[in-house]
């Protein structure tokens, strides 16, 4: 809605909250390609500041909840307003999510390096990049279908984010075949499959900010089944 | 079983009043144009928008309070049960019974706070007795929520007491007739917020027995007390929608300026 509240101190507030989550967003996707970076060059620094940035992101989602509690209590908003409220709510919780897992990451890269120099960590390196690169475009996409209210974007993102399942599956079944030829692969090879498993679950979470600016600017959820390639609990017995 | 979210929902799809294709005109100025609404059975009502829009424009035709107003003209069909109430066989006086009627402020009788109850019922000729009418009197000022404050003055002027109370007596007043549907005009905003809310719990109660429809320029109270909400703008109906639909979901742009409180 392009107009203007007649009491204009209710459009700062919308604007602000909003705001917010946009700042929300870029430290989240900052935190993603920090840690994936840290992981591939084994930066136990980047690392740690990954780590500690994570509570930027926390005390971020907890500000934004405040002021759309606020803005309900005091404003009592209405039609797209609400929706404006209701989603601001679920996209912080979802990039606080995604935010955990980037930490998470973050802490794993430590307990690798402690590991020391394994070649399936390198070997797994680069597909992570990929993945992690295609997870970042997609969140960043969301975001930006947030800002722009574009639907045909959001409706975008919710459709790539079987690409991100289908790296994950590759990822799964390529852990596997190391853990099978060397059973000293399995401690490394177990946190690499969390990490990917984490990345496939922040797809997800784009996927759900992706939803909200549907519901947002149509009023509807999505209610279409999205494809989804994410099926390591189907595959075959080796 | 139905739960408390099923219940706070209309009841039923039964029309009390239909008005179809309703025009009203003062003199040159055309004051509302095509309006068709349906008021249903055991439903609240409200009707929102604008000053000038025409909401209690509308409001007055369905009791033909219009007719006292010169130039007016009203064209159209309202049907109440079926029944056209501009037919020239109807008297206004008889349909008043049927379709009652609240003021924005209390307008009590300069009488007893009984024979203010009591004066629809003797004038219509409700009660074939003085047992029966103090019967009338009690149950209706029970359902207006107001007995238990009143019971032991009711030789009391109804003016002595308080505006919420004045209020409720005047819907006391508009139920003894026994109406079909009752209309209530901006029936809070000379209320304090505690008195507005013993209406508005009165409202939700009194949608037990009758068709209430509520005009009011707060649209948190239509949106705490009706089911159905209708949004007038200019003298057009542009939206009518089930309450909760109106206020998340609005179909026209101009509905969702004016209930976020924007430029529309």
């Amino acid at each position: 809605m392009s107009e203007n509240h007649i009491l204009r101190a209710f459009d700062r507030d919308l604007d602000a909250i909003q705001g917010l989550v946009m700042k929300m967003g870029g430290l989240v996707e900052t935190a993603i390609t920090d840690a994936a970076h840290a992981l591939e060059a084994g930066d136990l620094d980047e690392a740690e500041r990954v780590r500690k940035a994570d509570r930027d992101i926390d005390v971020l989602e907890y500000r934004i909840n405040e002021e759309a509690a606020r803005v309900i209590a005091l404003r009592a908003p209405t039609a797209g307003d609400l929706r404006v409220v209701l989603s601001v709510m679920k996209i912080a919780s979802a990039l606080e999510r995604v935010g955990d897992y980037a930490k998470n990451m973050a802490k794993r890269t430590q307990a690798l390096v402690e590991l020391g120099h394994t070649p399936v960590v390198a070997q797994a390196g680069a597909s992570l990049r990929r993945m992690t690169r295609a997870v970042t475009e997609l969140l960043s996409d969301a975001l930006d279908s947030y800002a722009a209210r574009d639907v045909a974007l959001a409706q975008d993102v919710r459709i790539r984010d079987q690409e991100i399942d289908q790296m994950y599956n590759a990822l799964f079944r390529e852990f596997l075949t190391h853990m099978l030829e060397d059973p000293r692969n399995i401690t490394p090879c177990i946190h690499l499959h969390f990490i990917a498993k984490n990345i496939e679950r922040m797809g997800d979470h784009a996927t759900a900010i992706a939803e909200q600016v549907v519901y947002l600017t149509t009023g509807e959820v999505p209610d279409d089944p999205r494809p989804k390639a994410e099926n390591v609990a189907n595959l075959p017995k080796s | 079983m139905k739960d408390h979210l099923e219940r706070r929902m209309t009841t039923t799809d039964l029309n009390r009043m239909t008005a179809r294709n309703v025009q009203v005109y003062y003199g040159q100025n055309h004051a509302l144009k095509d309006v068709d609404v349906d008021i249903l059975d055991k439903t609240v009502t409200a009707f929102i928008g604008p000053s000038g829009c025409g909401k209690s424009t509308f409001l007055r035709c369905l009791n033909r309070m219009n007719d006292t107003i010169q130039g007016a003209r009203v064209e159209g069909q309202i049907l109440l049960e079926g029944e056209d109430i501009y037919d020239r066989r109807v008297d206004p006086v008889q349909l008043r019974a049927k379709v009652g009627m609240v003021f924005q402020k209390p307008n009590p009788f300069p009488k007893s706070v009984y024979d203010n109850v009591a004066y629809g019922p003797r004038i219509h000729g409700l009660a074939r007795s003085k047992a029966e009418l103090d019967q009338i009197v009690e149950s209706s000022l029970r359902r207006a929520a107001l007995w238990n404050e009143v019971k032991d003055r009711l030789a009391a002027p109804g003016t002595g007491l308080s505006g919420g109370q004045q209020q409720r007596l005047c819907i006391a007043r508009a139920v003894a007739t026994n109406p079909e549907v009752l209309l209530m005009d901006e029936p809070c905003s000379a209320l304090d917020p505690i008195a507005t809310a013993q209406v508005e719990e009165l409202i939700d109660e009194l949608r037990a027995n009758f068709s209430v429809v509520i005009v009011t320029h707060s649209m948190q109270q239509a949106a705490r007390v009706s089911q159905k909400t209708a949004f007038f703008h200019l003298g057009h109906l542009v939206e009518y929608g089930d309450t909760t639909q109106i206020f998340t979901k609005p179909r026209d742009p101009r509905t969702e300026a004016y209930i976020t409180g924007r430029i529309g």
